[in-house]
């Protein structure tokens, strides 16, 4: 099957500061994938560069031919100005940003897609809320429904399930599974293993570098994640600037 | 001596004396044009007369740079206008330090009422300017007593020019029918002028540049031009000519082109001199309102 | 009738006052949707630093052809639009943000404008000769006005969409589309077109005024940005009408009057609005079955 993602010895950080240390590897178009690791394991990093809102400070990210911008992210703490006079309806319509561009207009097809979007996410009802009501869950959930309208081939979810109930996250695990079916890459960041051993084939051990990747049984063993806790969360001011391709990463 | 060296030892004399000579010259600061051009013609050559305000500036709301105190600091002798038109002055003069003694050019002019304040533009009838010319004679004499003979013929002959601008003023008013002595202008500047030669001068402004017309003001002066069928609008070289503008097109009164008020053009202008411009004033007035 | 003599007379009877009322209508139609975007993205104090930042633009138009209207506008126009677009840029590029930005580049420029002003030596305090008035609108003033309508209203048409999201989600934006940056720019240009107009025709006090309180009365009667605009509109023209009425049976100044009433407009806004009026805070009323 043919790589959607391709990370060519990708180096992803701020300030010079490696958060991703010269990460190989690809993702095979319409797999599922976890990304799992410590905190300040890199997750958000990599995210961020896959979507293109952060430009590596060496190596490369291919796509596959796929237009950044038809990827769908669904970021970890959204910036989003919840005191924006703007409804849920609304906001979740600019979902739909792709198909109208910015000056098309939304007969009644788009009306409904957004209606049966809000729907799944069980936020029927909320159409009119204006989003600065909204619970930390609910906003979550329309997150999801932004993500639902773009219809994207491939989906980046940062942590989705961080303040949301057992209940609702497995009903939007149920939609994380019907894109799976549905042929579209999704990556996820996760830190409940249980969840990731239940629902994701695929897992990447990042601790800053990777340190497993493969097969979800393979790669959460034991020793795998001891290795993925030694690194050390800081940055370290007194490096000096990284010369050689192949040594082990020095944050692992 | 040598023929030759009869010229060098004069020239090296002359050269020795000029420098000398030079210094004789009595320093004077004039806070706007007008003033300077009077101490010009009173103190002739023997004075150097440097102006802050200059042609066209706007001496009501002039801030003063350092250059100024510098200048204030060397002069003996700083004329002013007075009667509040130099709000900024008395503190440049104190920060400068400077020994200079401060005349006052309206001494003894009693001051016509604008508001509450008095009127500071007293320059504007010709008698009140003989007064300034001969208050800046006296001071200049005190101050060079060396050449108080010339300071007087100077002032003397100036002051004959002026007696004849104020009669030729006369006399173009009265060609203008009494009934048509009105003008609208945006500057409330000529009430000296108003009241020396019988021209009744309405603004929609108060005195200074900073005051802000309102609508009922506006509405006023209109009615007042239809009723009284006044025949001319005059725009000035300091506010916005666009009130009179619109002001003009709503009353079918003519524009009458500038008349300057407050300060002097430049060389190249219409009023280079403070005779030069009431020249031009009278020359407009009776332009406009002449039928 | 004592109420027809009080409202509608003074318009019936004076040019001067229907074209007044046409150009405070064609600023509200315009300002209003502006300032409530200002209000929205933390902005509301960029009609006071433009208001300085114009200066040397202005100078320079002033050494070029003296006190030629024409000439000072469009440079102040230059100097606007340059200041807003580098002040956009550096603050979209690096660490700074839009406020800082701002305010680094306004206060470049004032000084810039003010050097360039006293190295000529005349002290015409010129940024008085620039501002107008609105009871001065002459035909060529109340054209510029009517153009600055339309091309706001077009432009802001066509920049909606993006503008909202940018100002509410501007990192989806960022990776759903590339109008986030020329969207925001335009909007600034908008802004600049809009206050050196109004600063030309009206005075900094009518045209930022009528920008930012509008916006302020609006954020208390609508939750949802379409409603605002329509509120904000519509309290600017009513702000300017009963200015004008004022202005017209008292002698207080037309710029002020407009603005007076307007403030009035605010405070009962703040006090008895809907969305988080004060009283409204503090006498909610019974709580809802659901």
């Amino acid at each position: 099957m043919a790589a959607q993602l391709q990370f060519r010895d990708v180096t992803l950080g701020y300030d010079r500061h490696p958060a991703v240390h010269h990460l190989s590897g690809e993702v095979v178009s319409g797999a599922l994938v976890a990304v799992v690791g410590p905190n300040g394991a890199g997750k958000s990093t990599l995210f961020r560069g896959i979507v293109g809102i952060l430009r590596p400070l060496s190596g490369a990210i291919e796509h596959g031919g796929l237009d950044i911008r038809d990827i769908a992210y669904l970021p970890q703490t959204a910036d989003i100005d919840r005191s924006f006079p703007i409804s849920v309806f609304d906001f979740v319509g600019t979902g739909l940003w792709r198909a109208t561009g910015f000056f098309g207009g939304m007969g009644k097809s788009a009306r409904d897609k957004i209606a049966q979007a809000l729907a799944s996410v069980g936020l029927n009802g909320f159409e009119n809320r204006a989003i600065g009501t909204l619970s930390g869950g609910q906003m979550q959930r329309m997150l999801f429904a932004r993500v639902l309208l773009q219809d994207a081939r491939m989906i980046v979810l940062d942590e989705p399930f961080n303040a949301i109930d057992a209940r609702t996250s497995a009903d939007l695990l149920a939609l994380v599974r019907r894109w799976h079916a549905e042929g579209r890459t999704v990556l996820a960041a996760l830190h409940d293993f249980d969840l990731v051993r239940a629902n994701f084939p695929e897992t990447l051990l990042l601790a800053r570098g990777k340190v497993a990747w493969g097969a979800t049984a393979e790669v959460l063993t034991g020793d795998n994640l001891q290795e993925a806790r030694r690194m050390c969360e800081a940055f370290d001011d007194g490096a000096a600037a990284c010369v050689a391709d192949n040594l082990p990463s020095r944050a692992a | 001596m040598r023929r030759s060296s009869l010229w060098l030892f004069c020239l090296v004399i002359a050269a020795a004396a000029w420098p000398a000579r030079a210094e004789d010259r009595l320093k004077v600061v004039a806070s706007f044009s007008i003033l300077g051009d009077f101490v010009k013609n009173v103190g002739g050559d023997r004075v150097e007369v440097t102006t802050l305000v200059g042609p066209n500036g706007d001496v009501h709301v002039y801030t003063p740079a350092p250059a100024d105190a510098k200048k204030i600091a060397d002069a003996r002798l700083v004329v002013i206008n007075g009667l509040g038109l130099e709000g900024w002055l008395p503190r440049l003069v104190q920060s400068s330090g400077s020994k200079a003694v401060i005349v006052t050019a309206t001494d003894g002019i009693v001051p016509l009422k604008s508001g509450s304040a008095a009127d500071p533009h007293a320059w504007q009838s010709v008698t009140n300017a003989k007064i300034y010319v001969a208050n800046i004679r006296d001071a200049l004499v005190a101050a060079d007593s060396g050449d108080a003979a010339a300071f007087r013929v100077n002032a003397d002959g100036y002051l004959a020019k002026l007696e004849g601008l104020d009669r030729d003023v006369r006399a173009a008013m009265a060609q203008i029918p009494p009934a048509r002595r009105k003008v609208i202008s945006t500057h409330g500047a000529f009430g000296y002028f108003a009241a020396a030669y019988g021209v009744e001068f309405i603004a929609p402004l108060g005195v200074s540049t900073d005051s802000e017309a309102s609508a009922r003001d506006i509405a006023d002066i209109i009615t007042q031009i239809r009723v009284a069928k006044i025949p001319a609008v005059f725009v000035e070289n300091i506010s916005d000519p666009r009130l009179i503008q619109r002001i003009s097109a709503e009353t079918g009164a003519g524009i009458g082109g500038t008349l300057y008020s407050d300060s002097l053009t430049g060389e190249k202008g219409d009023a280079p001199t403070y005779i030069d411009m009431v020249r031009h004033n009278i020359k407009a007035l009776n332009h406009a309102l002449t039928p | 009738m004592l109420l027809y003599d009080a409202l509608i007379a003074p318009f019936i009877e004076f040019e001067f006052m229907r074209r007044a009322l046409a150009a405070v209508i064609a600023l509200a139609l315009g300002g209003a949707p502006i300032g409530v975007f200002l209000m929205l993205r933390r902005m509301s104090l960029v009609g006071d630093a433009m208001a300085h930042a114009i200066l040397p633009g202005a100078a320079i138009g002033f050494l070029l052809s003296g006190l030629n209207l024409f000439a000072m506008t469009t440079g102040g126009l230059i100097a606007g639009f340059t200041v807003a677009i580098l002040a956009g840029v550096v603050a979209r590029t690096t660490e700074l943000k839009e406020d800082a930005s701002l305010a680094t580049f306004y206060l470049v420029s004032l000084a810039l404008g003010v050097t360039i002003v006293s190295i000529h030596g005349t002290n015409i305090d010129l940024l008085h000769v620039l501002f107008g008035n609105i009871l001065a609108m002459d035909d060529p003033t109340l054209l510029v006005i009517a153009f600055n309508t339309t091309i706001t209203l077009l432009v802001l048409a066509v920049i909606y969409r993006p503008l909202v999201v940018e100002s509410v989600d501007p990192v989806f934006l960022r990776t759903v589309s590339r109008a986030g940056t020329p969207a925001h720019l335009a909007f600034l240009a908008l802004v600049v077109l809009n206050l050196v107009n109004g600063f030309h025709a009206l005075g900094t006090l009518l045209a930022v005024g009528l920008m930012i309180l509008p916006a302020g009365i609006a954020r208390f009667w609508s939750r949802d940005i379409t409603g605002m605009i329509c509120i904000a509109v519509g309290s600017a023209m009513v702000s300017g009408y009963a200015g004008l009425v004022l202005s017209f049976q008292t002698r207080i100044p037309s710029g002020p009057a407009v603005i007076l009433v307007a403030a009035a407009l605010y405070v009962f806004s703040v006090l008895f609005g809907n969305v988080s009026g004060l009283v409204r805070q503090m006498f909610p009323g019974r709580h809802l079955e659901a």
